[in-house]
């Protein structure tokens, strides 16, 4: 029976993987595949055979572990505990609301562009690095639009195609993301409780993979611009740009411009509160740039506003964030299961799941069954229950989908779809650039990852 | 707050937690909307010189110029486009922009094509001799032909399509002569370091002398760049209204006031 049970869970995984390719609400998908995987293998216990019951205690109830127990822990201690990573997230949002009202983040922009000129290899090499820097602070799709609105028209104004310029843009906030404590807060939860592994650090997994995995990224949208760049013919323009936040020319002063990285720097360095990195950064640029010259009570509503947009900033992923820990958590109920069916199919060394994930990275595109932000989630349940990795290789293993293929290259990225509207490429003109993009970054990640990630020891690995 | 405020302060995080992705977090700025004829007339009544403020607004290096430099460039600029513009009828022996770009030998298309309108794009050159023009913004704004106000701007028989044509063909006279031409020969230091320097061309010059090259071969009296408000206008007239007020400042002017009636009667005729 529990092959038969197995087998059903596996259809309604691929089930959820088409889904969410066909672009469905993730909340919903989320909560139905949890309900599933909770009546399954828990009405399966009635029917199993009595050695698989035995050989797996997740499945058996009794005094020290109720029913009601494991479904409190699905259905209320999961999402509780997700609590945590939200509310980095929304300091995160309120950060990224500051470097904009403040000026900094286009202060940046726009320094930048004046030491590249009209050469557009260099100002897209300069402009890579920048965003990418940003974005190891500023999270969300209210703050990608905001840079985007400033650094696409630039682009497109030295002649850039404006494929290329979205796809280099749109790859270097990916590059970011790998630093983002943001992202890595809300990435590390789909592996470990906050308390757990408190070794797994920002800083500890930037020093030995995120750096790694930023510059890759980096280094191989900038290079694959300059290929298009050269291929590609130059274009002039006649565009009415009407008006909007890229036509204020707000300059902030030039030693604010380091506080986009404060946060990241005093995570890393010090392993310093991520939240108070951001309240420190946020209040100093509020005050060096002169936005707390009002009344105690205007500056009150400042940073109260500024929160709130931040806030509705994070708001289309709170629903999902908030149900995948559920998921999660009911996903070790489904994995006796898996077990029975794909035990013997799963990568069980590092060297083949690397060499699989680098195979399938198109399955991170469209939702799909490689990105934690889309039916990876599914995916790292099923393969963190049947085979044993280290928690930063498995990490590693699905940021690359999630990061480089998802948000970098995905036209299903919120900030993505903005930018294809914003900039009128067609959907399959930036998926040519970005999917060689993922294809060459995502490789070379795998390869890292293998190298730097690989037989890590004891330690490592989860009880 | 009032309780339908509140109502729709909260219903981006109730979309949010429904789990419905909203991809436009940007609310744009909003304008008083003002009549086309209005607006165009305004515009019209400033020099082609006078429009450095706004010409180099959508520059990427304008904020390391001041306005001495900005004007001074303006008016060359414009000089170069126009002194092109007679050397090219003269070569071609024709004003006509369509027969000029026949004797050049460039591939001209007209796509249709939708635009949204935080960006009009209403033509286009591509290296070495590809220009599209692109019919959707110019199709929209020839319904506005039919205001007596707009064709006394604009004179009779205006074809609109003709001078984004002139304009985009001086893209390809720039290449042509981009070793003499002084919007190619002017350069700018960025920044220098010993003997390491940095030396950039300036985009708005380009486009500043096109809109000269094409004001004088379509012997208008009025700066091409008032079609950035009248091609606008047939998308979004508050957008439209928006792009006047900028133009209006940046040539240090003062918008006219919109009026409550004209803005309804303006928005349901378009």
């Amino acid at each position: 029976m529990e092959y038969i049970i197995g087998i059903i869970l596996l259809i309604s995984f691929f089930g959820l993987a088409y889904y969410c390719i066909k672009g469905h609400n993730l909340m919903i998908g989320f909560l139905l595949i949890t309900l599933l995987w909770t009546i399954l293998p828990l009405g399966g216990t009635l029917f199993v055979s009595e050695s698989f019951l035995a050989s797996n205690p997740i499945l058996q109830f009794g005094k020290d572990n109720t029913l009601i127990a494991a479904l409190n822990k699905i259905y209320q201690s999961a999402p509780e505990g997700w609590g945590t990573t939200l509310v980095n997230v929304c300091w995160g949002a309120w950060f990224g609301r500051v470097l904009m009202d403040t000026g900094i983040a286009s202060t940046l922009i726009r320094k930048t562009v004046e030491l590249g000129g009209d050469k557009p290899f260099v100002t897209v090499a300069l402009l890579n690095v920048v965003t990418a820097l940003i974005f190891t602070a500023m999270t969300g799709a209210g703050p990608v639009i905001a840079i985007g609105v400033i650094v696409l028209p630039i682009l497109m104004s030295l002649g850039i195609p404006k494929s290329v310029a979205l796809f280099t843009f749109m790859g270097s906030v990916a590059a970011g993301i790998y630093i983002n404590p943001v992202n890595f807060t809300q990435y590390r939860a789909f592996f470990l409780k906050p308390d757990e592994m408190p070794d797994f650090t920002l800083g500890w997994y930037a020093a030995h993979w995120g750096y790694a995995a930023l510059i890759i990224m980096l280094v191989i949208t900038t290079v694959l611009a300059a290929f298009y760049l050269k291929r590609a013919k130059t274009v002039h323009a006649w565009a009415a740009q009407t008006r909007g936040a890229a036509s204020e020319q707000k300059n902030a002063p030039f030693y604010t411009l380091i506080l986009p990285v404060v946060p990241v720097v005093l995570k890393i360095w010090l392993d310093f509160s991520v939240i108070g990195g951001f309240v420190i950064a946020g209040f100093l640029a509020l005050f060096l740039c002169g936005r707390m010259k009002g009344s105690f009570k205007e500056n009150c509503q400042l940073v109260n506003k500024l929160y709130y947009d931040g806030v509705v900033d994070t708001a289309p992923l709170v629903g999902f964030l908030l149900t995948l820990p559920m998921f999660n958590s009911v996903a070790a109920l489904a994995s006796p299961y898996f077990k029975v069916i794909l035990g013997n199919v799963m990568p069980r060394s590092e060297i083949v799941v690397c060499i699989v994930f680098a195979l399938l990275l198109c399955m991170g595109l469209f939702r799909g069954p490689m990105t934690l932000v889309g039916c990876g989630a599914a995916t790292l349940g099923v393969l963190s229950n049947v085979a044993s990795f280290s928690v930063p290789f498995l990490y590693a293993v699905f940021a690359i989908p999630t990061i480089t293929v998802n948000i970098g290259s995905c036209i299903t990225q919120s900030w993505v779809a903005w930018g294809l509207a914003y900039s009128k490429v067609e959907s399959r003109d930036f998926l040519k650039l970005s999917i060689p993009n993922a294809y060459f970054a995502g490789v070379l990640q795998y390869v890292a990852t293998f190298i730097m990630l690989g037989g890590l020891g004891a330690a490592w690995f989860l009880s | 707050m009032t309780k339908e405020e509140f109502r729709e302060a909260l219903k981006p995080i109730g979309a949010g937690l429904l789990g419905r992705p909203s991809q436009q977090r940007y609310e744009r700025p909003h304008f008083p909307i003002r009549p086309i004829g209005d607006m165009l007339s305004d515009l019209a009544e400033i020099e082609p010189w006078e429009w450095y403020g706004y010409a180099f607004s959508r520059e990427p290096l304008n904020g390391k110029f001041h306005d001495d430099q900005r004007r001074e460039w303006m008016e060359k600029s414009l000089a170069c486009g126009k002194e092109y513009a007679g050397i090219v009828c003269r070569e071609y022996g024709t004003q006509d922009p369509e027969e000029l770009a026949k004797a050049m030998g460039m591939n001209v298309s007209y796509p249709e094509f939708p635009e949204k309108t935080d960006r009009v794009l209403f033509a286009e050159f591509r290296v070495p001799d590809k220009i599209c023009i692109y019919m959707d913004a110019v199709n929209k704004a020839a319904r506005l032909f039919l205001k007596p106000e707009v064709t006394q701007v604009l004179t009779e028989g205006l074809d609109v399509s003709r001078l984004l044509l002139a304009h985009e063909l001086f893209h390809f006279v720039e290449e042509r002569y981009k070793h003499e031409i002084f919007t190619k020969t002017e350069k700018i230091r960025l920044w220098s370091l010993g003997f390491i320097h940095n030396d950039s061309n300036v985009i708005a010059f380009s486009e500043i002398a096109a809109m000269g090259f094409a004001q004088e071969i379509m012997k208008i009296g009025y700066s091409p760049y008032l079609m950035d408000v009248f091609l606008v206008y047939g998308y979004s007239p508050e957008e439209a209204s928006g792009l006047y007020e900028e133009m209006m400042q940046a040539a240090k002017r003062v918008p006219r006031p919109a009026s409550q009636e004209s803005s309804v009667g303006e928005e349901t005729t378009v």
